[in-house]
Formats: structure tokens, C-alpha cells, sequence
């Protein structure tokens, strides 16, 4: 038990934070090294770097932190999720994407103001969500979700821009890594006073707040017009994190670590919770910004300082995870759990396998060549089958297993958030890719294919380790995922921070193509998706008993534990090898589920049939969209099935709000 | 008779007409440097990758137009390659990943330009030995060679009437970070070879390093600060009226200097390109400041 440090000490809590921010800082000042050279030149810039950029840079940390502890703290609150924070809204990939746009196509806008585009790409992700969610009343889980696919969407097509350009972005590597640097008092200037409104925002909204963390049927009983209030309080959660965004750049995990943090130090009222989660913040950002200062060489900083709060949070939040109160992890809504179910599955599963072949065949042989579109047959069909057959073959089976992969996890979990991505195994190959990358001078396919799998697989073991662990509910399950997913994208964004030639490769990588997809690629896919599925169909009485939660569990006698950590284990090795086949990014593991689900395949050896049917069928489409959109460029596999993929969820999860209201 | 023919014909006359008897190899480059170096010795490749990149980024020499565009350097279309039909493909050792695709359509010859701790400048050289001899045309490979050393000692004669202060050749991220080149760059090379101290002296990853944070300039307060394009729009501006920067006494005493694009990652044309850019900018710089 944790003694409630900040309720009952309060005046140790701030000198304990007092300390954890001046300490680091003063010993930044200290270990800095003096600028060489002729005294009378260097005594003034001494002077100017003290200034007009230590502290400037010092008191930045300390804003942004606050700022996106109460984003945090507010977002977790309205959203009554324990993993909700800025990005969940799709406000960075939305801000990230608007700067990445602006900077290819229109620099004028750059010029104009980089922090009003910034903002205005996050706004607009945000606004886009909010729509996509206003059928269901801003519905926690509705928002949740239409926010991680306007997130996906916006980085894969981020990511495929960055490509088409070359290394010419690198600045946005920066600026999505998070580096503090300050030259002067601009930025810290532009975030004082918008923290203070948003501080006062938040305690004028301190009755509604605390009303809404109760489930809707109570807050509206008490008197909460609950979609004015939720819509006020995301209003100015969204812009304090906008403004951080906008002015720093993606400061990872620290909406997410802070407001936990002071839970865990004892915060347990709203009121005090308001307090001690910004502050909670600022010590997190600040300590670790003099870290990487201290930790760096004479000219460099160790890594950007919002990658390095990811490296910092992510263990932090592990750590914390057996601490933490038992949250109760977001339900489905009926809304969508029972949409009319399909009358005669096997049929309709063997349709979508035709349609899935159909649309396989149609892609072995059409395509645009150097004199136009063709459809290939005879000795041109020959040339191109060493080529177009294996990527095509790779894309599809890999859309499979990460459909199965998907359909695991969310039955697993009884997560409707739950996904390959979100459970941090595909990042993990990611940390795995870079080590190689860092590690030998020259890469292979097969160092590259060992470095990846051996961090997918280090991903995996951590999360059945922790899945493992007695008391280890779906929720934490999940924030154990998005703690090491975060963790390894920390790593991988300080590799793509370096702006050289490895980090061109990781984002290659990262970007899903399936262009350098061999026979040998191929052949293991086919292999790994037959060993790795066809087993899945005998645990299928699991997947449909698992999803209502352990009391129905053990009253049928599942042998629980094992039941978990044989199908967590699937799901790992699955998403493992397909990542390493067409890069972690893509949406289908999340998408191809849901699509079965709101198709109407509810028993859960139709739903993971459809689901894989549906992801091989979208994974060959986009890998063909991929191949001929802007011949003879490409763009990444993995940014079509987000394209594909995403606006169909939410399509269907509007047409299921709508025969329900 | 089509239009391609006939765009075709005179250049079928042309590679009849050296009288050895055989056309020449086909080569296509997955490589910047190797485009470069090919192009630079009059044989351009018959596929070469991000063309329209190319052109903005490394600007000489000019690519002409019967080149296919492979597309990304990092996803490279092998289905245009292939019906390319070359017969030898060259690489850099950075898309060593891709060698046994390549290998489906035709040998693969790979160089190591760029390496850390490493002078690119050698190896730049062999390498258009090593292209030139492939290509049957060594000598001319040799007097291209013979050539740049006399440009840069040219540019090195030139120099020695400026003032001698070091360069720190950067690349502007944004208006708070910069990338520096340092000795194992290309850039760093020619500094090297034009008898002028390149400011930056810490290590690098692979030639660059980055992200540098711009109050770091203050360390090098004698260099005369170089950008090398791309500049960021806004970066400029922010900068203009940024006191850290103004306080600088290379930016007082007007020692900034911006050139034309040049490939980071090039051959000999592109270190020729930077000696002479960078030569042509401090003369005219520093006859400004004699006025």
C-alpha cells in the first residue's frame, strides 16, 4: 500500500518535486561545457545561451508537462479510460500530418505560421472524430475508436509523404520526436498563459468532471447535461494539448503517465487530482529534458526529450501497472455488439473467400507499365510473377494473420481497442530493426528479418509475462501493451531523429511496403499463416466464451490461465511475422474483426473466418492501389488499408448507431 | 514508324558507330552517387530512381529523358526495372536489403561510399575507376578524375586570398535545430581538400549529425556558417528576428552563407559542385566585406 503522499503531506510532495526539477537543472548547468575561445567573445554568448536558451528550454519542460498532464487527466476523466490521452484523439497524427502536408505542398503556410498549421491539422483530426462520434453522444468507446483510425490514417499518409519526398523532411522527424531546444522566451511565453485558462477551465468544470467518471445513466440523473459538459471539458483538454503539439511537437506517454501517476501517489479526489497530475507532468518532462541533456555529448542531447519521456513513462506505467485501482476496461455498447447476425455463416465466409480470390487474380494481372495500364499475360506475365507474386501472395496472407491476430486479441481482452498495434508487438520488432540498423554497418534480409523478429518476440515475452501475473485483467493487459508499444516507437523515433540513411530504412519499414517481399517471404507467410490459424479453430468454443468475462469463464470450467496465454501467444506470433512482412502500421488487424463482426459473424470461428478473409481480400487491394496510384512510385501498402479500411469502420459504426437510436 | 522509334534511331546510330562492334553494357543505379558519376562520364544509366528528386536535389549533371524513373530510392519498382532489361544494376551498400531481388533481373555490383570515421572521397574516386572500366571507358574516368583534382586545386588557389576561417557546412531542420556534416561527409572531404578547417570537429553518424540544437553555433563563433539547402520556409524568418541568433558574431559579422542544392550523398560531381558553389560564395562574400 502506497502511503497517500500528496493527500496528507502536501508540503513534502512539492518540496520532493521541487527537487526532482532544480536538482537535475542545476547539475545541467554545472556539468555544461564552458565554449572555448577568446574570453571577451565567449563571456556575452555565455550570457545569451544562459538566457536565451537554457532557461528558456528549462521552463518550457516544465509548461509542457504541466499542459499535457491535465490533457491527460481531463481526456481519461470525460473518456472514463484509463489509456485515453492526446494522442488517442488523433490530435498529434492530425497536427503531424498538417505540418507534414504544409511543408510538401504548400510551404507557404509553413512560412505563414508552423504553429497555426499544426494546429489546425490537430483541430481538425479532432473535430473529424468528435463528428464521426456525434450520432452516439460522444460515446467514450465510439470516440476512442474513430480516433485511432483518424490516427492511423493520418500517419500512414504522413508516412507515404515523408517517402514521396525523400529525405528533404527531416525537420519533421524533429518535430515528431519532440526536441525542446529553445533560442528564446517565444515558446514558453505562447504556453504560461494558456495553461493558466485551461487551469481555470478545468476547476470551473470540477462538478460536471466528477460526475462524469460515474456511467452515463447516473451523471444524467444527477442533473449533468452530459453532452454539453463532455464536449466543454474534451474542448479544453484538446487545446492544451494542441498548443504543446503545436509548439514542441509529440511529447510521448506523458498524458497518459502523469494523471496515474499522482493517482498513484495518492490524489484521489478530482480537485486534488487537478493539482497534482500537471505537476506530476512537469517533474516527468523536466527531469527527463535535464536527463538527456546531461547524458548527451558536449553538442547533443542523448536522444529528442519526447522520445526520451516515452523511454522514461513507459517503463513507469509498467511498473505502476499492479498499483493502479481496478478500472473497469471499456465495454462494447450495444450499439454495435448485436448487429443482425448472418443467416447462413459458412456461405457467407465462403463467399468473401471468392471475392478475396477474385480481387487476387485480378491484381496478378493488371498494372501499369512504363507504356500505360496492361493486363499481363504470357512472357510479360513471366517477367513480372517473380515480382508482382510474391508481394501480392505476402500482402495477403499477412492480412490474414493479422486479422486472426485482431480477432484473438479483442476476444481476449473483451477490448474493442484491442489490436496488434495497440499491444506494442509489431513496434517491438521496430526497436529490433533499429539495433540492427545501429549495430552492423551493412543490412541483409536476413539481419533485418533476425532483428525484427527477435523484438517482436521480446514484445511478446514481456506481455505474456505480464498477462501471466495473477490479477492481470484485460485492461491492464492492454496498458501493459501500450506502455512497451510506446516504449519501442521512442526508440524507433530517436533512430528517425538521426535523419540519416538507417533512419530512411526504418521508415520504409515502418511505412508497411510489401515491395521487398521475396519467394522466400512469400513461401513463409503461406507456411506460418496455415501452421498458426488453422489451429485456432479448435479453440473456437474459447473465443466465444472468453469475451464474457471471468466469472462465466471458470463457471463453464476453462481452464483459465492456460486458455489466455495459448491464444495470447497465437496472437503474438501472429502479429510478429506478419509485421515483419508488411510493417507494423497497418490498420487491419484492428479493422478486419470489427468489419466481420458488424457484418454479422458473431460466434467466434465465423467472426476470426471472416475477419481473415476480409484482411487478405483488403491487404491484396491495397497492396495492388499501392503498386499503380502513382506509378511508377509507391506508396506503402500499409497507408491503403488504412484508407480502405478506416472509412468503412466508421461507416458501419454510424449505420449500427443509427438502427439503434 | 512510331514516335519512340524514331526518337530511338539516331541514338541506335550513335552506339553502332564507336566501331568495337558490341552496344554498350546497360546499367541501371539504385544510387544517387552512382547516377551522378555515370552521367558525369557521358553514359547515363538506362533506370535510375526518384528522377524528379534528383533534379531539385543534386542538379547536375542533367539526367535526359529516356532514363526510367525507378521511383523511391528505399521501394524501388522492380517491375520497371525489369522491363528496363538492364544488364548490370549498381548499388550502394544502403540497399544491400534489396540484392536478391535485383539479383532476379541482372548482376548486381555494390560500392561503400559512405562509412563512419571514413573519407568518402577515395572511395569516390575508385569508384568511378571502377565504373569507367566496367563501362569500357576508363581513360575517360581517369580525365574526369585528372579534372576535379584541378578544380579543387583551383578553388584551393582562390581560397587563399579570403580570410581562412573555418566552415561549419549545416543543414537548417527547423528554426531551433540544424544537421552538421562533419569529417566522414562528403562536404567535410572537400573542406578538407580546399585547405580550410571544417568548424565542426565531434563525431558523426554516417557523415551528418543531427539534430543539433542551433544554440550550439555558439561554439564556432570564427566559422562562417554555410547552409546547404533545402531552408525551411519559416526558418528564416523565426530566424531573423531571433535574438540568440543575431547575437551570434559570425551572423553579425555577416559570415552566412546559403548555396545552391547539393546531393549530401553524392560522388566527385557533387563534391566538384560544393568546391565551386562554396568558392564562388566566399569570394563574393568576403569582397562584400571588404567594401
Amino acid at each position: 500500500m502506497i502511503r497517500p503522499l500528496f493527500l496528507h503531506r502536501p508540503f513534502a510532495a512539492a518540496l520532493a518535486a521541487l527537487a526532482l526539477v532544480a536538482l537535475p537543472f542545476a547539475a545541467v548547468l554545472a556539468t555544461r561545457a564552458p565554449l572555448p575561445g577568446d574570453p571577451a567573445i565567449v563571456a556575452p554568448l555565455e550570457q545569451i545561451l544562459l538566457w536565451h536558451s537554457l532557461l528558456p528550454r528549462f521552463v518550457t519542460a516544465l509548461l509542457c508537462g504541466a499542459a499535457l498532464g491535465l490533457a491527460g487527466l481531463l481526456l481519461q476523466q470525460v473518456l472514463r479510460n484509463p489509456i485515453a490521452d492526446p494522442s488517442t484523439l488523433g490530435l498529434a497524427a492530425g497536427a503531424q500530418l498538417a505540418l507534414t502536408m504544409a511543408t510538401a505542398f504548400a510551404p507557404a503556410l509553413i512560412a505563414f505560421s508552423r504553429e497555426a498549421t499544426a494546429f489546425a491539422g490537430g483541430a481538425a483530426a479532432v473535430a473529424l472524430v468528435l463528428a464521426l462520434s456525434w450520432r452516439r453522444k460522444l460515446d467514450p468507446v465510439t470516440v476512442i475508436l474513430s480516433g485511432m483510425v483518424v490516427s492511423l490514417v493520418a500517419a500512414a499518409l504522413g508516412a507515404a509523404v515523408v517517402l514521396a519526398k525523400g529525405d528533404y523532411l527531416f525537420s519533421l522527424f524533429i518535430w515528431g520526436a519532440g526536441s525542446l531546444n529553445q533560442q528564446s522566451w517565444d515558446v514558453p511565453l505562447a504556453l504560461a498563459p494558456r495553461l493558466l485558462l485551461g487551469f481555470a477551465a478545468s476547476f470551473a468544470l470540477l462538478r460536471p468532471l466528477t460526475l462524469l467518471a460515474l456511467d452515463d445513466a447516473s451523471a444524467r440523473s444527477l442533473g449533468v447535461a452530459l453532452l454539453a459538459a463532455r464536449l466543454a471539458v474534451l474542448v479544453v483538454a484538446v487545446w492544451l494539448a494542441a498548443t504543446v503539439v503545436a509548439q514542441i511537437g509529440i511529447i510521448g506517454f506523458v498524458g497518459l503517465a502523469a494523471p496515474i501517476l499522482a493517482r498513484a501517489l495518492g490524489a484521489r479526489r478530482l480537485r486534488d487530482r487537478l493539482i497534482a497530475a500537471p505537476l506530476a507532468g512537469a517533474v516527468l518532462v523536466s527531469f527527463t529534458d535535464s536527463a538527456v541533456q546531461i547524458l548527451g555529448s558536449a553538442t547533443a542531447d542523448l536522444a529528442p526529450t519526447g522520445a526520451a519521456t516515452a523511454l522514461l513513462g513507459g517503463p513507469l506505467l509498467l511498473w505502476m501497472l499492479g498499483r493502479i485501482p481496478p478500472t473497469v476496461p471499456p465495454q462494447m455498447t450495444s450499439g454495435w455488439r448485436e448487429s443482425s447476425r448472418v443467416r447462413r455463416p459458412v456461405l457467407a465466409v465462403s463467399t468473401l473467400m471468392a471475392v478475396a480470390a477474385i480481387v487476387t487474380l485480378g491484381a496478378l494481372v493488371l498494372g501499369r507499365g512504363p507504356d500505360g495500364w496492361s493486363l499481363a499475360t504470357g512472357q510479360l506475365f513471366a517477367d513480372l510473377l517473380p515480382f508482382r507474386g510474391p508481394r501480392i501472395v505476402a500482402a495477403g496472407f499477412a492480412g490474414a494473420m493479422l486479422a486472426a491476430a485482431g480477432t484473438l486479441m479483442q476476444r481476449l481482452t473483451a477490448n474493442p481497442l484491442a489490436g496488434p498495434d495497440v499491444l506494442g508487438v509489431s513496434a517491438g520488432g521496430g526497436v529490433g530493426l533499429a539495433l540492427v540498423l545501429f549495430l552492423s554497418s551493412t543490412v541483409t534480409p536476413w539481419t533485418m528479418a533476425l532483428g525484427a523478429g527477435g523484438g517482436s518476440l521480446a514484445v511478446l515475452l514481456a506481455m505474456l509475462l505480464i498477462a501471466g501475473r495473477a490479477g492481470t485483467g484485460p485492461a491492464r493487459l492492454l496498458l501493459a501493451g501500450v506502455a512497451l508499444g510506446a516504449l519501442s516507437m521512442a526508440v524507433v523515433s530517436t533512430v528517425l531523429a538521426q535523419g540519416d540513411m538507417r533512419g530512411y530504412l526504418l521508415l520504409v519499414w515502418m511505412s508497411g511496403s510489401t515491395n521487398r517481399v521475396g519467394a522466400a517471404e512469400a513461401w513463409i507467410a503461406v507456411a506460418s499463416c496455415v501452421a498458426l490459424c488453422l489451429p485456432l479453430f479448435l479453440f473456437s468454443r474459447w473465443l466465444d466464451i472468453l469475451p464474457l468475462g471471468e466469472g462465466v469463464s471458470l463457471a463453464v470450467g476453462l481452464p483459465r490461465r492456460l486458455g489466455r496465454l495459448t491464444l495470447a501467444t497465437f496472437a503474438a506470433l501472429l502479429t510478429g511475422i506478419a509485421s515483419l512482412l508488411i510493417g507494423p502500421l497497418s490498420l487491419i488487424g484492428l479493422v478486419a474483426p470489427h468489419l466481420a463482426r458488424l457484418s454479422g459473424f458473431a460466434q467466434g470461428r465465423h467472426q476470426l473466418a471472416a475477419a481473415m478473409a476480409l484482411g487478405a481480400g483488403v491487404m491484396v487491394l491495397a497492396d495492388w492501389l499501392s503498386r499503380v496510384v502513382i506509378f511508377p512510385y509507391q506508396i506503402p501498402v500499409g497507408l491503403f488499408a488504412a484508407l480502405i479500411g478506416g472509412p468503412y469502420l466508421i461507416w458501419l459504426l454510424s449505420r449500427g448507431a443509427e438502427s439503434h437510436d | 514508324m512510331t514516335r519512340r522509334a524514331m526518337l530511338a534511331l539516331p541514338a541506335l546510330l550513335g552506339l553502332a558507330s564507336p566501331g568495337r562492334g558490341q552496344a554498350p553494357l546497360r546499367v541501371a543505379t539504385i544510387d544517387w552517387a552512382v547516377l551522378e558519376t555515370s552521367l558525369a562520364l557521358g553514359r547515363p544509366p538506362v533506370a535510375a530512381t526518384e528522377l524528379v528528386q534528383f533534379r531539385e536535389v543534386a542538379v547536375e549533371p542533367p539526367v535526359p529523358d529516356g532514363v526510367a524513373d525507378l521511383g523511391l530510392r528505399g521501394t524501388v519498382n522492380y517491375e520497371v526495372l525489369q522491363l528496363a532489361r538492364p544488364e548490370l544494376i549498381y548499388i550502394t551498400h544502403f540497399y544491400e536489403s534489396s540484392v536478391p531481388r535485383l539479383r532476379l533481373i541482372a548482376p548486381v555490383e555494390s560500392f561503400t561510399l559512405y562509412a563512419p570515421r571514413v573519407d568518402p572521397f577515395p572511395a569516390a574516386e575508385a569508384m568511378m575507376r571502377a565504373i569507367g572500366e566496367r563501362l569500357g571507358i576508363a581513360e575517360r574516368a581517369g580525365r574526369y578524375i585528372a579534372e576535379t583534382h584541378a578544380e579543387l586545386d583551383a578553388c584551393r588557389q582562390r581560397l587563399q586570398a579570403l580570410d581562412g576561417l573555418p566552415v561549419i557546412p549545416i543543414n537548417l531542420g527547423d528554426a531551433r535545430h540544424f544537421r552538421v556534416f562533419g569529417a566522414d561527409s562528403m562536404f567535410g572531404a572537400v573542406l578538407a581538400r580546399l585547405g580550410i578547417a571544417n568548424a565542426w570537429t565531434e563525431p558523426t553518424n554516417y557523415s551528418a549529425m543531427a539534430p543539433v540544437g542551433l544554440e550550439e553555433l555558439a561554439r564556432v563563433p570564427e566559422a562562417w556558417i554555410v547552409m546547404i539547402p533545402p531552408v525551411p520556409a519559416d526558418a528564416s524568418r523565426l530566424l531573423g528576428r531571433s535574438a540568440f541568433w543575431n547575437a551570434l558574431p559570425n551572423v553579425r559579422a555577416g559570415r552566412v552563407l546559403t548555396l545552391g542544392s547539393i546531393d549530401p550523398y553524392g560522388g566527385l560531381p557533387a563534391a566538384r559542385r560544393f568546391a565551386r558553389l562554396l568558392t564562388a560564395a566566399l569570394e563574393q562574400a568576403g569582397a562584400a566585406k571588404r567594401d
